[in-house]
């Protein structure tokens, strides 16, 4: 039996179902009848081209937008039906995002632990920014910290509330090497804990690395789905891969061979 | 001690109403008040009218007398927090990404303006009591309860008047930078219509039109609230007038406002 307030179990369902999703600006066609699915505990990698469609499939998935078509389910829940109890089974981490630049640290975690439905004290929220490494920032304006400590937090404050699925819009990106591996622990963490995480990324290494499934979208369509592995299985002998290719096949090689990326250079 | 509601790591929840926007209410007045510039504009502005406008022998008295310019000063203490202060704030964090990254949140997306609003609204009630103080020495104002009351009913509509215009402002344009210049246009024409023109200065029409503007409209009521002119038909235009300014700013800034700059 649920409690009141809250949303739902996690049953067996998937987290997250796209079906038939179609996003349109005025005449164009962002998103095109793209369908996925996304399981408990997976790291789910949403590629693409600049303009590929993954910030508005995100978008639709947040309820920031309304799609012109199709269905988006987070954990069974209707996100056009009810974009609050999906929301609150979401942890988000928008890619052109900030904070309130006069709030230090602590104050934003306790704002944002209010608007998930938590009363954070400035204690909690210190022992949460210690967890994070950013203890010593607790008392810093999020503009005055690091750009790998921005992006610790902007994920910490999206895990603030344990939910089962967490969007990550390219979370690595303009990070250093020592950041970017910190942030994978923290994003590790999060799935060690059963959650399940759908990020974008530009790094085809860093999608070959750690996302279970890809896939790969252009121009608003799905062109290819499954893992790293098979992907390259699959699309090894495609000649326009063959062609990206240096050597063996990888999943850059893939990417750019199925979404014509070096013709756009 | 732990304040947190639930475990972490229980199942997600919708926030409580009064949770999502007291966490809100809370963040705004302590960014309000460490944000310098809004501070400035919200009390150093209408206090540092206050003494200007007074200053001079018997100058005060040739203005109205203490009683209005105690008035004049909260009316452009209002302005400029209405048409300057709340517009560029909401613009900054609008062109910033912080209003998409709250949306993202499970609370009702009304709060987040809303909780903007009541926090500039009780700043300028603040801000209103300290000048209402401040003049109430310099000038030796003796006022009974009632006036107070009636610059405290006063000051709350003038705010939501200035508020409203900045509301639409912020609306309508996209940019910080331009919901900045258009706020500070707008604020010293309608800085000058209502205060130069109520003088007769610039002709007869634009003394009547001035009645009508949002600070001719609360520099008169303002006027008859600390008693130093009778409540009259001016001050019922001045209502009348504020009660338009209100619907229809308030209405064309919900309408096109917009959570992005794309």
């Amino acid at each position: 039996m649920v409690a009141a307030g809250e949303v739902g179990p996690m049953a067996t369902t998937p987290v997250l179902e796209v079906e038939g999703l179609v996003v349109r600006y005025g005449t164009r066609t962002a998103v095109d009848g793209l369908s996925l699915s996304v399981r408990q505990g997976e790291i789910f990698g949403l590629l693409g081209p600049n303009g590929a469609g993954k910030t508005s499939t995100l978008s639709a998935i947040e309820g920031l937008l309304t799609p012109s078509e199709g269905t988006v389910h987070v954990v069974g829940r209707d996100a056009a039906a009810d974009p609050r109890a999906a929301r609150a089974l979401l942890g988000v981490q928008l890619q052109a995002s900030s904070f309130q630049a006069e709030l230090t640290l602590t104050d934003l975690l306790r704002l944002y632990g209010g608007l998930y439905g938590l009363r954070v004290s400035p204690a909690e929220a210190g022992d949460r920014l210690h967890g994070a490494g950013l203890g010593d920032e607790a008392a810093k304006r999020f503009k005055q910290t690091s750009g790998g400590q921005q992006q610790r937090f902007s994920l910490l404050v999206a895990m603030l509330h344990d939910p089962p699925l967490l969007l990550l819009d390219e979370p690595t990106a303009g990070l250093d090497p020592a950041a970017r591996r910190q942030l994978w622990r923290q994003i590790e963490k999060a799935r060690g804990g059963g959650g399940s995480i759908v990020l974008t990324t530009h790094s085809m290494e860093e999608a070959a690395a750690v996302c279970d499934r890809v896939a790969i979208v252009d121009h608003g369509v799905l062109v290819a789905l499954g893992t790293p592995e098979e992907l390259i299985d699959q699309h090894q002998d495609d000649p326009r891969v063959r062609a990206a290719a240096h050597g063996g096949v990888t999943l850059e090689d893939v990417f750019i061979g199925l979404t014509g990326g070096e013709d756009d250079v | 001690m732990s304040e947190t509601t639930r475990p972490m790591g229980a199942q997600a929840v919708k926030p409580p109403l009064g949770l999502a926007l007291g966490s809100l209410l809370r963040a705004d007045a302590t960014a309000l008040m460490r944000s310098g510039r809004t501070l400035l504009i919200t009390l150093v502005l209408p206090i540092a009218i206050l003494f200007i406008t007074g200053s001079g022998r018997g100058r005060g008295a040739a203005l109205g007398g203490g009683g209005f310019l105690v008035g004049l000063s909260i009316t452009y203490g209002l302005m400029a927090a209405g048409l300057i202060g709340y517009p560029i704030m909401m613009a900054r964090d609008r062109e910033t990404g912080v209003f998409q990254r709250m949306r993202v949140t499970p609370a009702p997306a009304w709060t987040i303006p809303v909780s903007r609003l009541v926090v500039q609204l009780a700043t300028s009630l603040a801000v209103s009591v300290v000048v209402m103080i401040v003049g109430g020495i310099k000038y030796h104002l003796t006022m009974s309860p009632g006036r107070w009351l009636a610059v405290v009913g006063v000051t709350v509509l003038g705010a939501a008047v200035c508020l409203a215009i900045g509301q639409a402002v912020v609306g309508l344009a996209t940019t910080s930078g331009e919901v900045s210049a258009a706020g500070r246009v707008l604020f010293a024409v309608l800085i000058i219509l209502g205060l130069v023109g109520s003088t007769g200065v610039l002709g007869g029409t634009l003394r009547a039109v001035a009645g009508w503007t949002p600070v001719g409209a609360l520099t008169n009521m303002f006027a008859a609230a600390t008693g130093s002119t009778p409540w009259g038909t001016d001050q019922w235009y001045g209502l009348i007038a504020s009660a338009i300014y209100i619907a229809v700013c308030g209405t064309i800034g919900v309408r096109w406002f917009r959570w992005t700059v794309r």
